[in-house]
């Protein structure tokens, strides 16, 4: 008798064409993947480059550490904290630091009137 | 008020395609306009980074210039012409010009700088070493408070960020009000440079405050906006009075007819020009860490470093932290972990400014850069559009 159950198994045909669509989608996945990865590759290169550029020249300087330059100890000796090295002084907050948000308007007030705010120190 | 600061640094052309990628790249959502629509960006919530110029497909966003004011001051016998370039800067500069990326520029940069007429080359390096000097000086008095010495309550809280970034400062400004007793009262390079300039420089050189012009060349677009804030006038005058880009520079240079590659190597002048390795790496990401950590650690443990090579702070990854062991001589040397993180990519940094405020942070010191690697890729730098076409996409 004919059983109308399906058959077991796979035809020559249907592996054909089975293993034809995981070859083509295998091929196709790889390009696309390999596109991608290659733009996303370029992109970081550079930054990589640039920031290995740096790195190389921070290496080839005599001197690496901020505090050892020596036109830093002068500017402060000269300039900033008078006879000596000192960060933070009254003269170094006003010229080289600043304030943020709120505190602006403020801030350009002092810097317009500068005697005003010296006054107000004093007293 | 100039229109720097009413209209925005960075600007949508007509030539724009509307293909949305600048909305994805973008950190605060400032692009607005639909699939098919000319974007356009909201000057209140953009930080001026410029990153969608540098991204952009189509070449369709531009930033306000300044190249004609630095060309005039330069072309005025009366105008005496300063300028001072980035670290950032001298790695990309030589793209311009056919070269890879990295490198090294510097020398032939002064040089073409000279030849376009500067009075006096000088290098923001300098101001970099300044900003660790006040900044680092800054941050062990946050740490003195911290850990009770007498004679640092005024100090501010703890964790210190770094201020170096005007697009990372407008960022907080504009989203966390709360967190600015954080960020470092110290100026950046750039504007440290101008308020020296027209001060310390002015006087130096018996030349009047008012006839220097002083010139920037910046990675970075948001510079532009920094230095036309109105309270940067610590000197008596707008302390930086023109940012260029690397990609202006290139221009100029390129229109003057200078014959870059060629060009034998010069040094910065004296006086504000010499820097050290430390201030180079302040244009990488990790790198203001680094040579803060050099001098703190110098500075804090009375001991000379002799590798200054803080490996951990370095990398691309958008947070990184590290501890660094340091002996503090002012406590009898009692080691102090330093904790410090590393964000670039303002999008990574609410995080971390969430943790600050519901008082579950654990760092002393944190560098936040906008541009993801650090100002080597800021918005000013020259474009690799090769990143769309070697790789075939379009």
């Amino acid at each position: 008798m004919t059983t109308f159950a399906e058959k077991e198994g796979m035809t020559r045909r249907q592996f054909f064409k089975g293993t034809g669509i995981l070859f083509v989608s295998a091929v196709f996945m790889g390009v696309f993947s390999k596109i991608g990865f290659d733009a996303y590759a370029a992109s970081d290169e550079y930054i990589a480059k640039r920031a290995a550029g740096l790195y190389s020249l921070d290496e080839s300087m005599t001197l690496r550490k901020s505090h050892l330059n020596p036109e830093i100890a002068q500017i402060y000796k000269d300039f900033l904290s008078p006879g000596e090295v000192k960060p933070l002084t009254a003269k170094s907050e006003r010229l080289l630091h600043t304030r943020y948000g709120n505190e602006i308007p403020a801030l350009i007030e002092e810097l317009k009137n500068p005697n005003a705010t010296a006054e107000n120190e004093a007293a | 008020m100039n229109s720097i600061i009413s209209d925005g640094v960075i600007h949508v052309s007509d030539r724009c395609k509307a293909c949305d990628h600048c909305t994805s790249v973008c950190p605060t959502g400032a692009i607005h306009g639909h699939l098919g629509q000319k974007h356009t960006i909201k000057v209140a919530k953009c930080i001026n980074c410029g990153q969608c110029l540098i991204n952009c497909p189509f070449g369709a966003i531009e930033d306000q210039t300044m190249v004609t004011a630095v060309k005039s001051a330069l072309n005025d016998p009366q105008k005496f012409v300063v300028v001072q370039e980035a670290p950032a800067v001298r790695v990309a500069l030589g793209e311009e010009f056919g070269k890879e990326p990295g490198f090294n520029a510097k020398g032939k940069m002064y040089a073409a700088l000279r030849k376009l007429g500067f009075d006096k080359v000088y290098d923001t390096e300098f101001t970099a070493d300044l900003t660790i000097m006040e900044e680092g000086t800054e941050l062990i008095h946050r740490v003195f408070k911290a850990v009770g010495q007498e004679g640092f309550e005024e100090s501010g809280p703890l964790p210190q960020f770094t201020s170096c970034c005007p697009a990372w400062i407008k960022y907080a400004e504009d989203n966390y009000p709360k967190i600015l007793p954080n960020l470092s009262s110290a100026k950046s390079p750039q504007q440290m440079f101008g308020a020296v300039a027209k001060t310390y420089v002015a006087e130096k050189l018996g030349v009047k405050p008012a006839d220097i012009f002083s010139v920037s060349v910046m990675p970075c677009t948001a510079k532009k906006y920094e230095s036309s804030r109105p309270e940067m006038i610590a000197s008596g005058y707008p302390d930086v009075d023109a940012v260029i880009t690397t990609r202006e520079l290139a221009q100029m240079i390129k229109d003057a007819g200078i014959d870059f590659v060629n060009l034998p190597e010069e040094e910065a002048d004296k006086l504000v020009g010499t820097s050290t390795g430390a201030a180079t790496i302040f244009g990488v990401t990790g790198g203001v860490m680094e040579a803060a950590l050099r001098t703190a650690y110098e500075i804090l443990s009375g001991q000379s470093l002799t590798n200054v090579d803080f490996k951990p702070v370095r990398g691309l990854k958008p947070v990184r932290e590290a501890t660094v062991e340091i002996p503090i001589q002012a406590l009898g040397g009692k080691v102090l972990p330093v904790k410090v993180a590393i964000v670039t990519g303002t999008k990574h940094v609410a995080p971390v400014i969430e943790d600050i405020l519901a008082g579950r942070s654990k760092y002393h010191f944190i560098e936040v850069m906008n541009c993801p690697g650090g100002c080597i890729n800021g918005g000013g730098q020259p474009i690799r559009r090769d990143i769309y076409t070697e790789g075939g996409l379009l």
